[in-house]
């Protein structure tokens, strides 16, 4: 026997599908949709239904919007000249936080990673080549994430770029900003060190 | 730093608590009844570890949904609470209370071990002597388990790429990819390899100086080191520009067999008894005493590093060690580890209670000990205590060993 109701049963298994989710927050979360009223739910359902109607991929950079092309390829006050490469949207949302940089974005939509089968084919590769023959771009910075596959994959880029005779750069590693050197571990601290400048 | 105390709860058959020696435990007892099982929850608490298991779920106790293993270390005046939490799909590490990394956490308790499993180290194939070099350079350096974990991240994504180029029928489209993981793989195998061939040095080193321990084991003299498996292909003082150039030469073969063919993962140690290897030319005993050599070289390494002593168990030490060199091994140790030993002989525990501190394990618990338990006992306690303990440990005649 079930320990829901069927309906229950279903909404806590989809719930639980979702990253971050176990099976207690997703108990929690169907029985606060249980008791909550049939407009709040509505609108959850709604809002679910409109990014999956309304958000598609960029034809240009791959960021998820809802406009082709998106408001940063689009964007007149952007720096045509730069484009950012990242693997995942939400990286490109922690960059464009800062507020400082103004240039182009790239999403790869991931790393290289064999064992989970994913190769070149499988990233967003082909349209980053094809932008940078048609298009005034002077330097490419690879922001994948400083873990070994997010590493591969800008060596692999920086290797396929590099005959386009363009500036390729690669985002600093070291210590995080505003907290203390104990804190930093052994390998993010030799990089650092390595990557140390002048001042 | 010493354990001064463990408790334990939920792990395999033992209840209760102990409080130990800085200088030497003995846990003695009948068979099965746990001396084997509170060595091993030392061990646990020291390296998050069995050395008797792979699975560590196995430590929990049939009637018990998880294991708590809570120990208390002091080093000078500073005292810390450790504890490893086991359940069947997890393992959590906390300080002071406080949720540890494993790499955080490994260097709160140094702990080595001797036992009969440990002889794979000598006799079996070359990832046991790898394990040995590697748990030593953890001991020294933490963070050295984050770049192993890194290095077996990187072989396992080239090899599964190597098995996908090999299906594909047409490997050379693979070459460029496979070269951005050979990049990754030399960064990280040329800091295993010099963390690796340096630590063997300084046991080398401390090989040559152990004058003691050759007296002890009669082994004449035992030496180890590093071999690569770049050896005799060329210069290894430039590792990385050699790695590069082996793994560009050998890319066919690599793809031909679908996993990854050089690098630090095949590297061996060599250990030699009197100048022959000693896993197929030594006897039985400089098997075991090339062990002792090593595990006492690896502490004093450790000791003249950090100033301060590891952690060392000894299991079953009578049916590792004859009554003299039981007795010079202990000597010896004495001021360079807090040792533990288990033991069933009554003339074992009898023998050094007045050095040691005997734990009586019954049934898992620790039953009776001494001498530190009358110490702190009120006098007339501690008369009725000292009859009891002694009785205890004084019934049988002690047998002379061999």
């Amino acid at each position: 026997m079930l320990d829901y109701a069927e309906p229950v049963t279903r909404l806590i298994d989809e719930l639980k599908k979702l990253p971050g989710i176990g099976h207690k927050s997703a108990q929690r979360l169907a029985f606060y949709l249980l008791r909550s009223g049939r407009n709040e739910a509505e609108r959850l359902i709604d809002s679910i239904r409109e990014v999956k109607d309304k958000i598609i991929l960029c034809s240009t950079c791959n960021n998820f919007t809802d406009v082709d092309p998106c408001r940063f390829c689009a964007g007149a006050g952007r720096d045509h000249r730069i484009i950012l490469v990242v693997e995942e949207p939400l990286n490109l949302v922690t960059i464009e936080k800062t507020r400082e940089y103004k240039g182009l974005y790239h999403v790869l939509h991931g790393a290289l990673s064999p064992i989970r089968g994913i190769g070149p084919e499988e990233l967003k590769i082909k349209g980053l080549l094809e932008r940078l023959r048609s298009s005034e771009v002077e330097e490419v910075i690879l922001a994948t994430n400083p873990n070994t596959e997010g590493e591969a994959t800008a060596n692999y880029l920086s290797r396929l770029l590099k005959p386009l005779g363009l500036k390729i750069t690669r985002i600093a590693m070291g210590v995080p900003v505003g907290s203390d050197l104990e804190y930093a571990d052994e390998v993010t601290m030799h990089k650092a060190l390595t990557n140390r400048h002048e001042i | 730093m010493i354990l001064a105390r463990l408790d334990v709860d939920g792990f395999r058959n033992l209840e209760g608590a102990a409080d130990f020696s800085p200088s030497l435990n003995i846990f003695y007892g009948d068979n099965a009844q746990g001396k084997t099982n509170w060595l091993e929850a030392v061990y646990v608490l020291g390296t998050t570890k069995s050395f008797r298991t792979s699975q560590l779920r196995d430590c929990i106790s049939f009637d018990a949904a998880r294991s708590l293993i809570t120990g208390l270390t002091e080093r000078e005046s500073i005292s810390k609470q450790l504890q490893t939490l086991i359940s069947p799909s997890s393992k959590e590490l906390y300080a002071n209370g406080k949720r540890e990394t494993l790499s955080r956490y490994l260097g709160n308790l140094t702990v080595f071990s001797l036992s009969l499993e440990g002889m794979e180290v000598i006799r079996g194939d070359a990832s046991n002597r790898r394990r040995l070099i590697d748990r030593g350079i953890v001991a020294l350096s933490p963070a050295y388990l984050d770049r192993l974990a890194e290095y077996n991240r990187v072989v396992k994504q080239k090899n599964k790429l190597l098995v996908t180029a090999q299906e594909s029928g047409s490997p050379a489209r693979f070459y460029s990819q496979i070269e951005v993981w050979n990049e990754q793989l030399i960064s990280v195998a040329s800091e295993v390899h010099t963390a690796r061939s340096s630590y063997v040095q300084m046991a080398e080193a401390q090989l040559e100086r152990e004058n003691h321990g050759r007296a002890i084991f009669g082994a004449e003299s035992v030496s180890i080191g590093y071999r690569s498996c770049l050896e005799g292909k060329g210069d290894l003082s430039r590792y990385s520009e050699l790695l590069h150039e082996r793994l560009a030469l050998r890319m066919p073969a690599e793809i031909a067999a679908g996993h990854c063919l050089i690098g630090p993962h095949r590297d061996d140690i060599e250990l030699l008894a009197d100048g022959r290897e000693v896993a197929r030319f030594g006897s039985a005993g400089q098997q075991r005493s090339t062990l002792f050599l090593l595990v006492l070289a690896q502490i004093s390494i450790y000791t003249s590093t950090y100033e301060e002593r590891p952690v060392l168990l000894i299991d079953d030490i009578d049916a590792e060690l004859d009554r003299g060199r039981i007795e010079a091994l202990i000597s010896e140790l004495e001021g360079r580890a807090q040792t533990f030993v288990s033991t069933s002989r009554r003339a074992i525990a009898n023998r050094y209670r007045d050095r040691a501190r005997v734990l009586l394990v019954e049934r898992g618990r620790i039953a009776k000990d001494t001498p530190a338990f009358y110490e702190t006992a009120a006098p007339a306690t501690r008369q009725a205590l000292e009859v009891q303990t002694l009785d205890a440990y004084d019934e049988e005649e002690a047998p002379a060993l061999e």
